[in-house]
C-alpha cells in the first residue's frame, strides 16, 4: 500500500508561512510523499520559491512537485527549480523520478502543460505564427510528459501536471475558458502509459474527480476545490481503511 | 467612467496582472447597486488588497466582497484508488 497527499495552488508568499505547517506537520503520519501540482507562487520569484520551500521543506516524507503558470510569471523558473532542488524538493518538468515506498516503487512523472482545449472546442496548429506556437507548445509539452510517463518501471504510475488533462474536472468554471485551463493532449499522454492516477491543479473552481478517455482516474487537487492542505489517495491497496486519524 | 460592458474585464484583468494580487480565481457578479466579489484566497491580506485595489481603481463602483480563505487543515480521510 502506498499513500500519496496531493494538492495544488497554494501560491505561497510571505503572508502564507505557517499556515499549512500544522496540518503538514502531521502530513507523515497520513502518507508517505506530497506531490504538489503547480502554483507554488504567485509571481514565481525566488523570495516566494524559497517561502515555499519553507512552508513545504523539511517534512520527513519526498516532495515532488511540478511549476505552474504562476511560476513562470518572472521568467525565473529555472531560479524557482534551482531554489526548491537545493531545499530538497523534486521538480519534474516532462521528466520521472521513481520513490521505493513500503517496498514498492512509486513513478511519478510530471509536467506543467499548456492550454489548447478538448475534443470538439480545441485549438489547431493553423494560421498565424502565434497560433502555431500556442499549440506547438502544448504538442511538445505533452509528448514530453507521454515520454517520461513510459519510461517509468515501477509498481504504481502516477502523472503530477498542473493544467488538467481532462475537462470533468473543469465543471464549474466558465466553458469559454476551457481551452486556458488545460488540454485534450495531456490526457492522451496520460492514457499512453499504464498511469494509476493522474493529479492536476489550476482550475480554482472545477470539480474534484473525472476520468481519462483510458479510464485514468483525475482528480484536480486545487486547494480552493479539496479546500483543505491536502487530499490523501491510496493506491495498491490491500485492505480498504478509509479514516486517516493519526495514529 | 468605465464603460459598464468592459467592467466586469478590467477588474477581473485587474486582479490578475496587478503586481500585488495575481489571482485569476475571482468572481465578479453584478447585482442591482454592486458588484459582488466571490472565490477564495490564501490569507486575509489578499483579500483585504483586492478590495482596497478595486475600490482605489473604480470608486464609483460599490462593491461586496463575498471572497473567503481556503481553509488548510488536515484531512480526515483517504480515498482509495481502483
Amino acid at each position: 500500500m502506498i499513500r500519496i497527499a496531493a494538492v495544488g495552488d497554494v501560491h505561497v508568499d510571505k503572508d502564507v508561512l505557517g499556515r499549512y505547517r500544522p496540518a503538514l506537520e502531521e502530513l507523515p503520519d497520513r502518507a508517505d510523499a506530497l506531490l504538489i501540482a503547480g502554483d507554488l507562487t504567485r509571481h514565481g520569484t525566488v523570495e516566494e520559491a524559497r517561502c515555499f520551500a519553507t512552508e513545504f521543506g523539511g517534512l520527513g516524507v519526498p516532495v515532488v512537485v511540478v511549476l505552474g503558470n504562476h511560476d513562470h510569471q518572472s521568467d525565473l523558473q529555472d531560479a524557482v527549480t534551482g531554489t526548491l532542488t537545493d531545499a530538497g524538493i523534486t521538480v519534474l518538468e516532462g521528466s520521472a523520478t521513481v520513490l521505493e515506498i513500503n517496498g514498492h516503487r512509486l513513478g511519478i512523472a510530471g509536467s506543467k502543460g499548456f492550454g489548447g482545449g478538448f475534443a470538439g472546442a480545441c485549438a489547431s496548429n493553423f494560421g498565424e505564427r502565434e497560433m502555431k506556437n500556442f499549440v506547438g507548445t502544448t504538442e511538445e509539452i505533452s509528448a514530453r510528459l507521454g515520454e517520461a510517463l513510459r519510461s517509468v518501471e515501477c509498481d504504481a504510475l502516477v502523472a503530477l501536471t498542473h493544467y488538467a488533462p481532462v475537462p470533468e474536472t473543469l465543471i464549474g468554471e466558465p466553458l469559454e475558458i476551457y481551452p486556458f485551463l488545460g488540454c485534450y493532449q495531456l490526457g492522451q499522454a496520460i492514457d499512453s502509459a499504464p498511469t494509476a492516477l493522474a493529479l492536476h491543479g489550476h482550475a480554482h473552481h472545477g470539480s474534484e474527480r473525472g476520468r481519462t478517455p483510458g479510464g485514468v482516474p483525475v482528480r484536480n487537487v486545487a486547494h480552493p476545490v479539496i479546500k483543505q492542505a491536502y487530499n490523501v489517495y491510496q493506491l495498491l491497496s490491500e485492505t480498504v481503511d478509509t479514516e486517516l486519524l493519526p495514529a | 467612467m468605465t464603460n459598464q460592458i468592459d467592467l466586469e474585464a478590467e477588474i477581473q484583468r485587474l486582479l490578475t496582472e496587478h503586481d500585488r494580487i495575481a489571482e485569476q480565481g475571482i468572481t465578479i457578479q453584478r447585482r442591482e447597486h454592486a458588484i459582488v466579489l466571490g472565490g477564495e484566497v490564501e490569507s486575509a491580506q489578499r483579500r483585504d488588497e483586492i478590495c482596497r485595489q478595486i475600490t482605489g481603481h473604480f470608486p464609483e463602483i460599490e462593491i461586496t466582497c463575498d471572497i473567503g480563505i481556503t481553509r488548510a487543515q488536515a484531512p480526515i480521510e483517504v480515498e482509495e484508488i481502483s
